[in-house]
């Protein structure tokens, strides 16, 4: 809890005591006594009775100074709303349902209604969760208009507020209109009304509004929405549903003998969260189920035992991820649910005590540019899809599967990559025309699941079949099979070519054992330009695998890198020793040395690479010098610098070379060295031009 | 509320997640040793999705098959990485294995371990020895196996397959790995235990909480 006064902090104390009981009001608080009184009780920690003494005025009269601060606003108490989360029924709400957040307010002795104390640990919560360029769709009701009335949300820019329903007449307090203007107001937002009736006579008259450009407008407004709030209102006889009169009751009572049990944004749910139709459904005007769904911030605050079926009913349905309630409420919930006697359990979880003494100079965390740690990877593809628009889109909405906007075309093979992130650009950067139509998109360092795979299948088949390149990772090898699996059960034939270019993996007798690491960079661009060129499914399979016996790569690790989530570094190296052979997931190298020269290491390498490629004079190579995400391109160009040595003292000619970030892994300090080894064919296909995000040519 | 089946392996789920919550940065460090350090996210992940998913269901209405199943689509949808197909394959033998009985008897939970065991070998295609998860589960359905030959109590059996299922896990520090990651460590892999077989202790112990606690009395 911190306590605020409106005055500054000053050095000196009050301490002076009785003898400055008789002077006036000190300068420092100016000539109010309000501000004085405020700060001997709350900064100075003194007693009403010592305070009385200094300021020469009863004890009755301190107590109504402090009184009066908090009503005028002298004084603001504010609780951090993160403590309420961190009760054990707000944890459990959380797990349970898998929520985004949870909130609960502690249970009192019914002094405040709880409305207004729901409104008010609502408002608090809207302040943090509300930020600059939020488009904020604002449903109504009894408790949203009570967190309107207490939120103040300063210091906010491009804030927009749309009204979730459309209006009505009625003449209660709490109306879709008041409800978004008092959030407005608290925000300090542009307000966007729906100016159209929330429940119009006929589904003709519904139709025609939505025809008109002004209401139009209004939806657009609302379809952009990014996070919303709204209350939950149960179907129970004297629920707001009733009294207010929004609906007709003959209505109403069609809903309830169809189990409907609850009333989210003015549409009916049934236990289960599924929506119940019925004869108002092609007569509202407001948000749908389907569209509040898609907000990807969903706020609910809502309290009450009589409104326990109801909230149920939009957990299950999912269309909240951010709870806000009432500890009896929630503890109703969980129990109506099946959960009980495990919050004992909860907190009996033992606590890890990391009180050992550490130097001053001691890092536990690494800094990274997080909001939550837990949503790295949807808001990396957020800012993906938004930078990368020209090249790529979203399959059905997702972001996990993003296919090429001017990639697939019947007639053609198309090409699937993907991965687990914390390799970008690695594999996303490479989807555009003449090179990948689609990737699939999973965790850090985790593959992504079968469907998310076949729907990036299904999105770039053309026809003639489509080709999968991924590198060789248990994980990946399974899902990809499984999504192939889900293709061919769909009539789209799927061929599939595990990259293994990583020399330091295993020994060459067990070449197909090897790992995918930074070669995928030219294992893709090859398939690319084979499946652009309208080869048939088999030679773009062929091209793609001879590319990859011929590529070979290997990677020095000087400093490990560190996971979103953790924060912490993946493993240790010493001060002195580099890993070589590194992966591109972090995992150890396969050899630990001593650091050495620039020139040394690349050596290292280079005789490896030679040793498997067996080069004569005159061949022609492709170069990539790869950084694992921390190593600067300074440090790249000495490396390459080594590598165009060593080539051109075999008399080996780069035909083409990359420089740069290419295939990363978080921020590991360290690099890998990639030579493809070039014929005819796959210099054609090199230069064949592609336009992506990362890789143009032509 | 009436407890039914579903509802007990709901439970059951619930106690694996958090288990696995409680374990999650020792099972992150053990795979920092020698994977990639997020086995304990990932399972986290994985069962935090599941438990959604169930939360969804009507258990008055669901068949313990049925919860299953559920389980098996939402983790392998949250988590694709390699545990989520092995653990989708594990989820759905167990919903077919369940369809014939659906009581949930002593009989039907070493079924369920037994059933568990065979998805995730099917889909890895893995065996006894390689260092991985199965290193713990094929000890476990052996004691099931073994007890329901003795005909010995649901507490019984469930003691004897968690100590089968521990001393398989501890083993996995004398293996070299033969798959995953960590299989190209090669011997660099000794001396660590299995973070798969390690995660799989947790969840055989919050299964043996949640059968082994008996019928509740309601």
């Amino acid at each position: 809890m911190t306590v605020k006064t409106s005055s500054a902090r000053k050095n000196g104390t009050v301490r002076a005591g009785a003898e400055a009981a008789s002077e006036p009001i000190p300068l420092r608080y100016g000539d109010d006594p309000y501000v004085w009184a405020c700060w001997l009780y709350y900064e100075d920690h003194m007693t009403q009775g010592d305070i009385a003494e200094i300021m020469g005025i009863s004890r009755a009269t301190v107590n109504s100074y402090l009184a009066d601060a908090r009503a005028r606003g002298i004084v603001n108490i504010s609780l951090e709303p993160s403590r309420l989360s961190s009760l054990s029924i707000a944890q459990e709400l959380k797990r349970h349902f898998g929520l985004h957040d949870c909130l609960v307010v502690p249970s009192d002795d019914n002094t405040r209604p709880l409305i207004d104390r729901l409104g008010g640990a609502a408002a608090q919560a809207l302040a943090k969760l509300l930020k600059s360029g939020d488009t904020l769709a604002v449903a109504w009701g009894r408790t949203i208009l009570a967190i309107g009335e207490q939120a103040s949300v300063p210091g906010l820019q491009d804030v927009t507020i749309v009204q979730a329903t459309g209006g009505t007449a009625a003449s209660f307090a709490y109306t879709p209109e008041l409800c978004a203007s008092a959030i407005a107001g608290a925000v300090k937002a542009k307000l966007i009304n729906i100016t159209a009736p929330a429940v119009v006579s006929t589904a003709e008259v519904r139709d025609m509004l939505l025809r008109e450009t002004l209401i139009q407008s209004q939806f657009g407004a609302l379809a952009k929405a990014n996070k919303a709030l709204f209350g939950i209102s149960s179907l129970r006889p004297n629920s707001t549903i009733h009294t207010s009169g929004f609906f007709e009751s003959v209505s109403l009572q069609q809903y309830l003998a169809k189990d409907a049990v609850g009333v989210v944004a003015g549409r009916f749910i049934d236990g289960q969260g599924k929506p119940v139709a019925g004869p108002l459904d092609d007569r509202t005007i407001g948000i749908s189920l389907d569209m509040l769904k898609a907000i990807s911030l969903r706020i609910a605050v809502a309290g009450g035992f009589d409104k326990v079926p109801a909230i149920l009913a939009t957990l299950r349905g999912g269309y909240v991820n951010v709870l806000i309630t009432d500890a009896a409420t929630g503890r109703g919930i969980l129990n109506a649910d099946g959960v009980t006697e495990l919050d004992q359990k909860l907190s009996q979880r033992p606590r890890v005590d990391n009180t050992v003494a550490l130097p001053s100079n001691f890092r536990t965390h690494i800094k990274k540019f997080l909001n939550d740690p837990n949503d790295v990877v949807e808001e990396m593809l957020d800012g993906v899809v938004k930078a990368n628009a020209t090249y790529v889109m979203p399959i059905k909405g997702s972001h996990r599967a993003l296919v090429a906007r001017t990639g697939p075309r019947p007639g053609k093979v198309g090409l699937v990559v993907g991965g687990g992130t914390g390799h970008e650009p690695c594999f996303l950067g490479y989807v555009g025309k003449g090179l990948a139509d689609a990737v699939a998109v999973g965790n850090i360092f985790s593959s992504p699941p079968p469907g998310t795979i076949f729907q990036c299948a299904n999105a770039a088949s053309g026809g003639q079949g489509v080709l999968f390149v991924y590198g060789n990772y248990a994980g990946d090898v399974m899902n990809f099979e499984m999504a192939a699996e889900i293709a061919a059960e769909h009539n789209i034939e799927v061929r599939t070519v595990v990259t293994t270019d990583d020399i330091a993996s295993s020994p060459l007798e067990d070449r197909e054992g090897r790992r995918g690491v930074a070669g995928n960079f030219f294992m893709f661009k090859i398939a690319g330009a084979a499946c652009d060129r309208g080869l048939s499914l088999d030679a773009c399979e062929a091209m793609t695998r001879k590319a990859n016996a011929r590529t070979f790569t290997m990677g020095v690790a000087l400093e490990p890198c560190s996971m979103p989530q953790t924060r912490r570094q993946n493993f240790e190296i010493g001060p002195d020793d580099i890993e070589i052979g590194m992966g591109i997931h972090g995992e150890p190298g396969v050899l630990r040395e001593k650091m050495m020269s620039a020139d040394a290491i690349t050596d290292r390498i280079m005789d490896r690479i030679f040793s498997e490629m067996k080069p004569a004079a005159g061949d022609r190579v492709a170069v990539l010098v790869n950084s694992f995400g921390a190593t600067p391109l300074m440090e790249l160009y000495i490396l390459f610098r080594r590598v165009e040595q060593r080539l051109s003292a075999k008399d080996i000619t780069i035909e083409a070379n990359w420089v740069g970030h290419y295939c990363t892994s978080l921020d590991m300090v360290g690099a890998s060295i990639t030579v493809m080894h070039l014929d005819s064919e796959l210099t054609e296909l090199l230069h064949h031009p592609c336009d992506t995000a990362v890789l143009r040519i032509g | 509320m009436s407890d039914n089946a579903a509802r007990r392996l709901s439970r059951m789920f619930y106690r694996i997640s958090i288990a696995i919550e409680a374990g999650k940065d020792h099972l992150s460090d053990l795979d920092g040793a020698i994977g990639d350090a997020d086995h304990g996210i990932t399972m986290s992940l994985g069962f935090m999705a599941v438990n959604a998913e169930l939360a969804k269901l009507n258990l008055d209405e669901t068949q313990p098959s049925e919860v299953f199943t559920a389980a098996a689509s939402a983790f392998l949808d949250a988590v694709g990485a390699s545990t989520g197909p092995l653990y989708a394959a594990a989820f759905r033998r167990a919903a077919q294995a369940l369809k014939q009985d659906e009581c949930l008897s002593a009989a039907d939970q070493a079924m369920i371990v037994e059933a568990m065991t065979t998805g995730i070998k099917e889909r890895g295609k893995g065996q006894r020895g390689d260092k991985t998860m199965l290193d713990a589960w094929i000890p476990a359905t052996e004691a099931a196996v073994n007890a329901r030959a003795r005909s010995a109590g649901c507490l019984e059996m469930w003691n004897s397959i968690l100590e089968a299922a521990e001393a398989g896990a501890n083993s996995t520090r004398s293996m070299v790995a033969a798959r995953g990651r960590a299989a190209r460590l090669g011997e660099r892999s000794l001396g660590h235990m299995d973070p798969g077989a390690a995660s799989a202790v947790i969840i055989l112990r919050a299964m043996k909480d949640t059968f082994g606690e008996g019928e509740p009395a309601r």
